[in-house]
């Protein structure tokens, strides 16, 4: 992805237009968009029709994730004539999707993409036009403000839309962007200034909505001072149902198992499927040996790699704000709850 | 290997395979010529359909020609290495994994070892011996090598190799069947007073049996070696080698990455025990 020096700013007047851009876009690329299923839920998803896509409904579930990092990946095929590699190259473009997952996704990008590149990853990656849409309502669970991940973004997108309510400000960010915008300009027109007037405004409402104000440097520097102590990670521990959903909902969760599936003797195919390091056999060795046996151990560790060693090594936080562990932990634990009870040294000794 | 996708294994063929003991083999891979690799490192070994492994390298690059690693049956894939024969098609990735530092900045250099722990620490022997020949300065090297009995001794042709080149062998075994045994009884950490070592001037390198090497480390501390001088190799899960699966990620660090060799100093400092932990 190439950026751009400069935001180069448009105004997308008839929301009508809307549909007919992305049907247009359609005819070269899978558009990927939020949709309601029949329970109601917003879940992202190949579509056909324009009008099936939901632009009012709370944070995806699941994140936009398994569309670079599927949930089961074929790796490679093998048999007696030798392996053969698969990749996805299909142009796609996923539409309506948040600034903290296009942050997550921005994160999944430096992991996947610099050292030992994961060329499974890069091939979707590159051939994935992002189309984010700004907060003006963020959820009771986001607190991505403190995070600079949201409720917009500065830079680092294809194109960003913010809702006017009668108009859309088309923001591109980069080449790619640009070149969606150019083709079908003459549905675009350039802003005036109480458009940016308006667009200023809108985003001061939504930052100003947050329930939640989390502030993640302060705790890794208690982490980092020895100020939050065993007990507060024992009583987290305790809560915890190791069911995964935590993991296999956060957008920037990476780990992954590998398995070989035999069709017959002689071929069958490698596969990667997502792992989760709440599960107590995540690290189990040959011959029985659990290192992570203990459930604080792997709860102090996924919060230590999101909130200590992330910035260290990568100089970001390994969480958006987005949110998705709130939502689905039955134990009620999350990284914004967590934040929040191990502000300052006073309450880091307090149980849950 | 250069193809661009970092999971994919190469195809190669077995040119031997020899037991060691009941449930540990040796085997001989031919490698193209440009795979080099350095003691410290470890491959990940594919049997189609069985799975993949990570196998800690065993040949000297110096010395073999091939590349060599030492398997113990101990689950289901390493099972099914163990099944193959000369011959067999066999794949393989890497080599990965930080190695050993082959800068000699002590006089003397110990290594300690039991059972199968000798197979990483092999390759090293061979090559700190050529080390302190072409270095100046006085300075033995010494490998104490724990056995659970005589007939298990791994590698005795190589070692008598050691001694005739220098080094000082220590030898021990649990427990001895044999009369003919001419070595000693009893755990590594009885004989580091018939090592001859300067502790205060010597770097030690450990590998065995997760309590061996905590007792081992502990003692060497106490007598006198500092944190940053005493050197293990840390195994672990894993399933790609290359830092991504997450499953070696230990105490803020990925062995595969920024390990499997680490110095006590970093162990304590980060954390890192991986199987360690298990024993409690």
């Amino acid at each position: 992805m190439i950026e751009s020096n400069r935001i180069t700013t448009y105004i997308l007047h008839n929301k009508n237009h809307l549909s007919f851009w992305l049907r247009r876009l359609k005819t070269s690329h899978q558009i990927i968009a939020p949709v309601r299923d029949i329970s109601g839920d917003i879940v992202l998803t190949g579509i056909r029709h324009m009008h099936e896509i939901a632009l009012d409904g709370p944070a995806l579930m699941p994140s936009p994730k398994e569309f670079l990092l599927p949930q089961m990946e074929q790796l490679f095929h093998y048999s007696d004539d030798g392996v053969e590699e698969t990749f996805n190259k299909q142009p796609r473009i996923i539409f309506g999707i948040r600034s903290c997952d296009l942050s997550a996704i921005r994160i999944l990008d430096i992991f996947y993409l610099e050292n030992n590149k994961d060329a499974y990853y890069e091939s979707r990656r590159t051939n994935t036009v992002m189309i984010s849409i700004a907060c003006n309502q963020p959820d009771p669970t986001c607190f991505c403000f403190g995070l600079s991940t949201g409720p917009f973004l500065r830079s680092g997108f294809d194109l960003q839309l913010t809702d006017l309510g009668n108009r859309f400000i088309v923001e591109a960010g980069t080449e790619t962007g640009m070149a969606l915008v150019r083709e079908f300009l003459h549905i675009f027109t350039d802003p005036r200034p109480e458009d940016i007037e308006d667009l200023n405004e809108v985003r001061l409402a939504s930052q100003s909505r947050f329930e939640k104000r989390v502030n993640l440097e302060q705790v890794h520097r208690g982490i980092l001072a020895g100020e939050v102590s065993d007990t507060f990670w024992d009583s987290v521990a305790a809560r915890c149902f190791e069911c995964g959903g935590c993991v296999y909902n956060c957008p920037v969760c990476t780990c992954f198992n590998v398995i070989d599936q035999h069709f017959s003797p002689d071929s069958g195919k490698r596969i990667r499927i997502w792992d989760a390091c709440m599960f107590k056999g995540f690290t189990r060795m040959a011959g029985d040996v659990v290192p992570a046996a203990k459930k604080i151990q792997r709860t102090k560790r996924w919060f230590h790699h999101k909130l200590v060693h992330w910035p260290t090594q990568f100089g970001t936080f390994g969480c958006v704000g987005c949110g998705r562990c709130a939502i689905s932990c039955p134990g009620r634990i999350d990284m914004a709850s967590v934040a929040l009870r191990t502000k300052g040294t006073e309450h880091s000794e307090e149980k849950w | 290997m250069e193809n661009g996708n970092n999971y994919l294994p190469f195809k190669t063929t077995l040119r031997s395979v020899k037991e060691l003991r009941n449930d540990v083999k040796l085997f001989s891979i031919m490698v193209p010529g440009d795979f080099s690799y350095r003691p410290g490192q470890f491959v990940m070994v594919s049997v189609f359909g069985a799975g993949e492994i990570p196998i800690s390298i065993t040949s000297t690059p110096e010395i073999c020609k091939d590349l060599e690693i030492c398997v113990r049956t101990v689950g289901h894939v390493s099972a099914a290495v163990n099944s193959l024969r000369t011959g067999d098609t066999i794949w393989i990735r890497g080599p990965y994994g930080k190695p050993f530092s082959l800068k000699r900045e002590t006089r003397d250099t110990l290594f300690v070892t039991g059972g199968i722990g000798i197979v990483p620490l092999r390759p090293l022997v061979n090559q700190m011996i050529d080390v302190h020949r072409q270095s100046e300065g006085k300075g033995t090297v010494t490998v104490i090598y724990g056995s659970r009995n005589p007939s298990e001794v791994l590698f005795m042709d190589e070692v008598a190799s050691w001694m005739e080149r220098g080094a000082n062998i220590v030898m021990t075994v649990d427990t001895c069947d044999n009369e003919a045994w001419k070595g000693y009884t009893g755990l590594v950490t009885e004989h580091f007073g018939k090592a001859g070592v300067d502790y205060k001037n010597c770097t030690a390198y450990i590998c065995g049996p997760h309590v061996m090497i905590q007792a081992a480390m502990r003692d060497l501390l106490l007598k006198g070696i500092p944190d940053n001088r005493i050197i293990t190799t840390l195994e672990a899960h894993m399933k790609c080698g290359v830092g991504k699966c997450g499953h070696c990620y230990c105490g803020g660090k990925l062995i595969c990455e920024e390990g499997p060799v680490f110095s006590l100093e970093e162990i304590e400092k980060y954390n890192i025990k991986p199987g360690v932990d298990s024993i409690d």
